[in-house]
């Protein structure tokens, strides 16, 4: 059951970081609440004061940014990123990596900065974001900062926010030429939880199809989201073939920290790095011959 | 043309309106005046003394009006096996021991649900844990901690079935093999969970409201815990959110409920959440199998021997039912001489495991067939050849067991031969398993003790036309308000809507064993429509005399009709005959009355039903998933009453016993399930539904309704084996523990692989 | 301490005071009697809570009442125009998409949900629309069906 709660809906930015900085770590924040609200349905959470910044439609914006990157407001819903048109356009492989998260209903009314916060390492967006070299921002009453995707979380169900921040936009840079990003994640039953994620993203050189840049980030394959760094490095500077995709994977596989649960063991999970990589880098090097 | 009216037509369910506008009351839906709220505690040890418990601090709490503990009760132990009292040993609210991970031990009564959640928080129990138990093959041994009191060695029912000589007939056969295989547990998961209202008022009168497959099991075993006489307890079925084996044993909800209502004199209501269903209530029960099967080099299967241990959990439950019939039906559907079965129920520390659709035969099915599909590999024969072969046809009786009347296995076979024929050459990867099943419709051994007929059904016909059916049988969603309503109006010569149906209330219903085992088209199927055929002929007595006709004719009623026979052009308006025959028999209401009890029939069931399944898998060697991609079934069922419910039927067993082969467990760890979460426990939705395809057989069933027999807990029966017999036939692989998860069937593809090289 | 909460429920206005840690659900089927919207879980899982907000499909025991200040909500119970049965409701009669019931609310809202945003979906796009909503009796395939049958047009349009 819920426990009773001060209850706040702030209308603008300032007075959510106002509200923040008066109640410090006595409160928490609820966006959507679709990860939130069971956790203190369970009563494993429970605040004393709740900020609900859900009616902050200032954070809540897809829009291209003067270099043909993208801004997408931290209140900005799944359900909205999965059908926006410039997404579809620019940036495809989050509309898809959306389109398998959860169910309607929970895209509709979760966001895409609570999912990020709530930090779950099996979680869709932040492999994708990290494969897309995002970042986001963060403000508090002190200022503004901004950090790579890849350094928001920290552990299981824990990121960088400091006590009096609040999460505000994510941004995706500009697509370089001839880069194709896919995701895909391994799950029994379609749009569950990741048993295993894996994010690539490959940007070759003009004419040359030797792989200039590589990103390969895993989703619950550690306690948060990783980069396979030393993946990476068997492909990159290279010219990409099916041997290559091929070791990446055992790499890859390699580096991971998977755990064992009732889902799966722990060799299994390294199994579906192994896989997953070879085959999401194929596609992603695919995209890339297109773009 | 048929020469039907009512059934075998579309149509809508009779409960359908209240049901697509939302305006059904469920019990979860029930708020009454001066209602409280109630919530259980329960153990957190699987095996524990209870030394102590000290509700003082929770009695003081804002709101709460009531704590009571086993000390409040009469200390009766309850069961549903009536029929011997040593397997009643469930006491609910435990008083001196518990016995698994949510064994009740206290219940609350709240103005709100909060505060009830509060006050259990309040409750010090003092426990001295002993050591326990897990798993049956470790309960079984000397040493083992004893979990009931003059139970040796766990063992809480044995059953021995055996016809032929199985030892000499193995020695003449060709081939022989031997077979373990470990089947999982499954959760009922219903949209509704346990819950009741229970409402005992001051002159000494209990009501219940309540989810459930059998108000009168619910009635009888509440007035033998509660030492209340049975008609001063009314058991009350609103509309149902599922049962599927759950719901027809005594739950904590219904007790605890009861005992709090009877301590304050208002009403309690309970209701279980779903980690409470998913842990305290009731579960499939696992079970170990060991099959030795023998045959000619021909095909012809001659001997069959059967071991199985199984995991009973906590209490006996219907465990028992269960440990007979997946005896029982090992040897279905083939003629096996010479068969012997001997099954073992062992108590765990473990939540209790009992009844869940397919009642210990899709854990056969699953067995049986896959072993069929290794012995016809060996053999060098077409799987269906060997299942032609050796199938059951009509009129054969199992040796001392069964006589089986209408069976058109050989019929589903060779529909399911000619749908894989039409399937071509599949892709790579991709493959077809078929497994045969035979079920029963409904069970005849008297476990309950009851003294009632097993079904019964009173028709009263009013001055306007209009019927009123009263039947104890339960409506859970299969359908059987609509069912036994079209049999009804077939039966009396009436439109569907001149019917109304009232079901499960034992105040007014006439008793009835419930909805388990498949029973109710056939078992109360049959009592409807003697009913209506004796109101019937009370219409016809006037109508003899009002059309005055020659002796030698017959009349019947048909489409609001009533005539001769053979001059249907003879013949006046039932509504006016209703008017006459209650003139004149003085004013006196028409009733009929109906009862059905299977008698010469055995032990097991008045009728048995037959289906082969075919899956199709396209399996991912890299990573062991696969996609079921589509089941095709060719059934029978007899006459079919309600098709739009049979197809429900059948392709809701598909999602539950596909689920069975596929995805769902209860993992486990010291007697505490893992997984007591929707998100955890994994089930098909609809993006991972196969596509469907029904193909009827027809046959006719002299023993029920119209030629009608089951349908619906037989068709959860296959799945599970045409699944491990499909990933066979796409990779090669062979799975023989439940459930076939990709982890398994990868590791099994990368033993291959090494046993390759 | 309560708050005032302002909302349209199947065209009604309403103004209550709630404790904050109110779920919508609870709004609805506790506060005002609605409870054709069921629950089936506490994880956010079964969606038998499903109702339309603002046009959206969501699930009510997942949003806390407070923040459905202001808004628009249609339940099942808004769903019929008097007797006259919604088109969907009359394709899950005639297609028998539901057995017990209890998802049914849930399913329903979901499917409105659906054809509200997009009234031609592919079968793809209609599993999709119901993965959220579990059922247990039918095998969802009859649903899929029911919700072909009002895409095709078999149904009176709605007003």
């Amino acid at each position: 059951m819920i426990r009773d709660f001060e209850y706040f809906a702030p209308k603008t930015l300032k007075e959510a970081l106002t509200l923040l900085d008066k109640y410090q770590d006595e409160c928490k924040v609820i966006a959507g609440g679709q990860s939130l609200l069971i956790l203190m349905r369970q009563g494993l959470v429970a605040p004393q004061y709740l900020i609900d910044i859900k009616g902050l439609s200032e954070l809540s914006y897809i829009k291209s940014d003067t270099k043909e990157g993208l801004k997408i407001g931290a209140l900005t819903t799944h359900r909205a990123i999965e059908k926006s048109p410039l997404i579809r356009k620019k940036f495809s492989v989050l509309a898809e990596m959306e389109r398998r998260l959860a169910s309607i209903q929970t895209r509709n009314w979760g966001t895409i900065g609570g999912n990020l916060c709530h930090a779950d390492p099996a979680g869709d967006p932040a492999p994708v974001l990290i494969a897309l070299n995002a970042t986001l921002s963060m403000a508090s009453l002190k200022g503004e900062r901004s950090m790579p995707v890849e350094d928001f979380c920290l552990d299981y169900f824990e990121t960088a926010l400091e006590v009096g921040e609040l999460l505000t936009e994510i941004q995706l840079p500009a697509t370089p030429p001839h880069t194709g990003t896919a995701y895909t994640k391994f799950n029994v039953i379609e749009s569950d939880l990741a048993t295993v994620g894996v994010a690539v993203s490959i940007t070759l050189g003009a004419g040359d199809g030797v792989c200039q840049d590589i990103r390969i980030a895993l989703g619950a394959a550690a306690p948060t989201p990783m980069r396979a760094k030393k993946a990476e490095a068997v492909l990159r500077g290279k010219k990409i073939t099916d041997n290559l995709l091929k070791e990446a994977g055992e790499v890859a596989s390699t580096g991971a920290e998977p755990i064992s649960d009732i889902y799966a063991s722990e060799g299994y999970r390294r199994e579906l790095v192994r896989v997953l990589v070879t085959r999401v880098g194929k596609e992603a090097l695919a995209r890339a011959k297109q773009a | 043309m048929s020469q039907y009216s009512v059934i075998g037509t579309r149509v809508h369910r009779v409960d359908g309106l209240e049901k697509v506008t939302g305006s059904a009351k469920y019990t979860f839906d029930i708020v009454l005046p001066n209602m409280l709220y109630g919530k259980i505690l329960r153990s957190p040890h699987p095996h524990a003394k209870i030394l102590n418990i000290d509700t003082s601090q929770a009695e003081k709490l804002i709101g709460v009006k009531a704590v009571v503990t086993g000390k409040d009760t009469l200390g009766k132990k309850q069961g549903i096996w009536r029929r011997f009292p040593e397997l009643c040993d469930e006491e609910i609210l435990c008083r001196e021991k518990v016995r698994y991970i949510g064994d009740p031990v206290a219940a609350v009564a709240a103005i709100d649900e909060d505060t009830a959640e509060e006050a259990l928080d309040l409750i010090d129990v003092e426990y001295e844990p002993l050591p326990a138990v897990f798993d049956p093959m470790e309960a079984i041994k000397e040493d083992a901690p004893q979990i009931h009191d003059g139970v040796e060695l766990n063992i809480n029912v044995t059953r021995h079935i055996e016809w032929g000589d199985v030892d000499e007939a193995f020695k003449k056969c060709d081939h022989i093999r031997e077979d373990q295989f470990k089947c999982s547990s499954q959760a009922h998961m219903c949209m509704e969970t346990h819950d009741a209202v229970a409402s005992y008022s001051y002159d000494g009168k209990l009501t219940v409201w309540t989810s459930t497959q059998s108000s009168y099991y619910i009635q009888r075993l509440l007035a033998d815990i509660l030492d209340l006489r049975e008609g001063d307890i009314r058991v009350i079925k609103p509309p149902t959110g599922g049962g599927f084996g759950s719901k027809f044993e005594l739950d904590s909800a219904q007790f605890c409920a009861s005992v709090l209502s009877m301590k304050l004199c208002k009403p309690v209501k309970i209701v279980l959440t779903r980690e409470e269903e998913f842990t305290a209530t009731k579960r499939r029960t696992p079970m170990y199998y060991y099959l030795r099967l023998g045959a000619k080099k021909d095909g012809t299967l001659l001997a069959k021997e059967v071991r199985v241990i199984t995991d009973g959990g906590a209490y006996t439950g219907m465990g028992a039912t269960a440990l007979y019939l997946t005896g029982f039906f090992s040897s279905f559907p083939y003629k096996y001489p010479n068969y012997r079965y001997d099954g073992y129920r062992v108590y765990t520390n473990t939540a209790p495991t009992s009844a869940m659709r397919g009642f210990g035969a899709p854990q056969s099915t699953f067995v049986g067939e896959s072993q069929l599909d290794m012995m016809a590999e060996d053999l060098g024969i077409d799987p269906i050849e060997l299942r032609r072969k050796n199938g059951m046809t009509p009129n054969y009786e199992v040796p001392g067991q069964a006589y089986i009347q209408s069976c058109g296995l050989h019929q589903c076979l060779d529909k399911i031969e000619e749908h894989i024929k039409q399937r071509g050459k599949l892709p790579p990867n991709h493959g077809i398993g078929i497994a045969a099943y035979g079920f029963m419709s409904g069970g005849i051994f008297n476990w309950f003790d009851t003294p009632y007929a097993f079904s019964a059904a009173i028709v009263r016909i009013n001055i306007d036309g209009k019927v009123d059916l009263f039947t104890g049988a339960c409506d859970i969603g299969q359908g059987s308000d609509t069912t036994l309503s079209m049999i009804c109006a077939e039966e009396l010569g009436v439109h569907l809507e001149d019917i109304r149906i009232y079901s499960g209330d034992t105040g007014i219903c006439p008793a009835d064993l419930g909805a388990w085992g498949s029973r109710e088209t056939l078992m109360n199927g049959n009592a409807v429509k003697m009913a209506a055929a004796d109101a019937k002929r009370q219409l016809l007595e006037f109508a003899g005399a009002k059309l005055g006709a020659n002796i030698v004719y017959d009349m019947d009623i048909k489409d609001r009709w009533v005539h001769l026979v053979d001059r249907p052009e003879r013949g006046v308006s039932y509504f006016d005959i209703v008017k006459e025959a209650i003139r004149g028999k003085d004013g006196e209401v028409i009733i009929g009355r109906g009862h059905y009890t299977p008698h010469r029939k055995g032990m097991i069931s008045p009728a048995y039903s037959f289906g082969v399944q075919a899956a199709e898998v396209e399996v991912d060697p890299e990573t062991g998933r696969y996609k079921l991609v589509n089941v095709t079934t060719a059934h029978e069922s007899g006459t079919v009453i309600n098709p739009v419910g049979i197809e429900g039927q059948l392709e809701g067993a598909i999602m539950m016993a596909g689920g069975y082969g596929f995805c769902e467990d209860q993992p486990m760890d010291e007697g505490k399930i893992l997984n007591p979460s929707i998100a955890d426990y994994k089930l098909i939705r609809s993006l991972d539904m196969p596509e469907t395809k029904i193909l009827e057989i027809d046959t006719y069933e002299p023993e029920g309704p119209f030629g009608a027999k089951e349908a619906g807990e037989g068709l959860t029966n296959p799945t599970a084996g045409a699944i491990a017999n499909a990933v066979y036939k796409a990779v090669g692989v062979r799975i023989n523990n439940l459930p076939i998860t990709p982890e398994k069937v990868l590791r099994a593809l990368r033993e291959k692989q090494k046993q390759k090289r | 301490m309560k708050k005032e909460l302002k909302l349209t429920v199947n065209g009604q206005p309403y103004e209550l005071y709630v404790e904050p840690k109110t779920l919508l659900v609870q709004v609805l089927r506790d506060h005002l009697g609605l409870t054709g919207t069921k629950r089936g879980c506490n994880c956010s899982s079964c969606g038998a809570c499903t109702v339309m907000l603002d046009g959206m499909a969501v699930k009510s025991c997942s949003i806390l009442a407070m923040q459905a200040n202001g808004t628009e909500v249609l339940t099942v119970e808004g769903l019929a125009t008097g007797v006259q049965l919604h088109p969907l409701q009359e394709a899950f009669l005639d297609h028998g998409a539901f057995q017990c019931g209890f998802c049914t609310s849930g399913m329903l809202m979901s499917a409105k949900a659906l054809l509200a945003e997009n009234p031609k979906p592919t079968k793809e796009q209609i599993k999709e629309g119901i993965d959220g909503n579990m059922c247990r009796c039918t095998g969802y395939n009859s649903i899929i069906r029911a919700v072909t049958a009002v895409v095709k047009g078999e149904y009176k349009e709605e007003k």
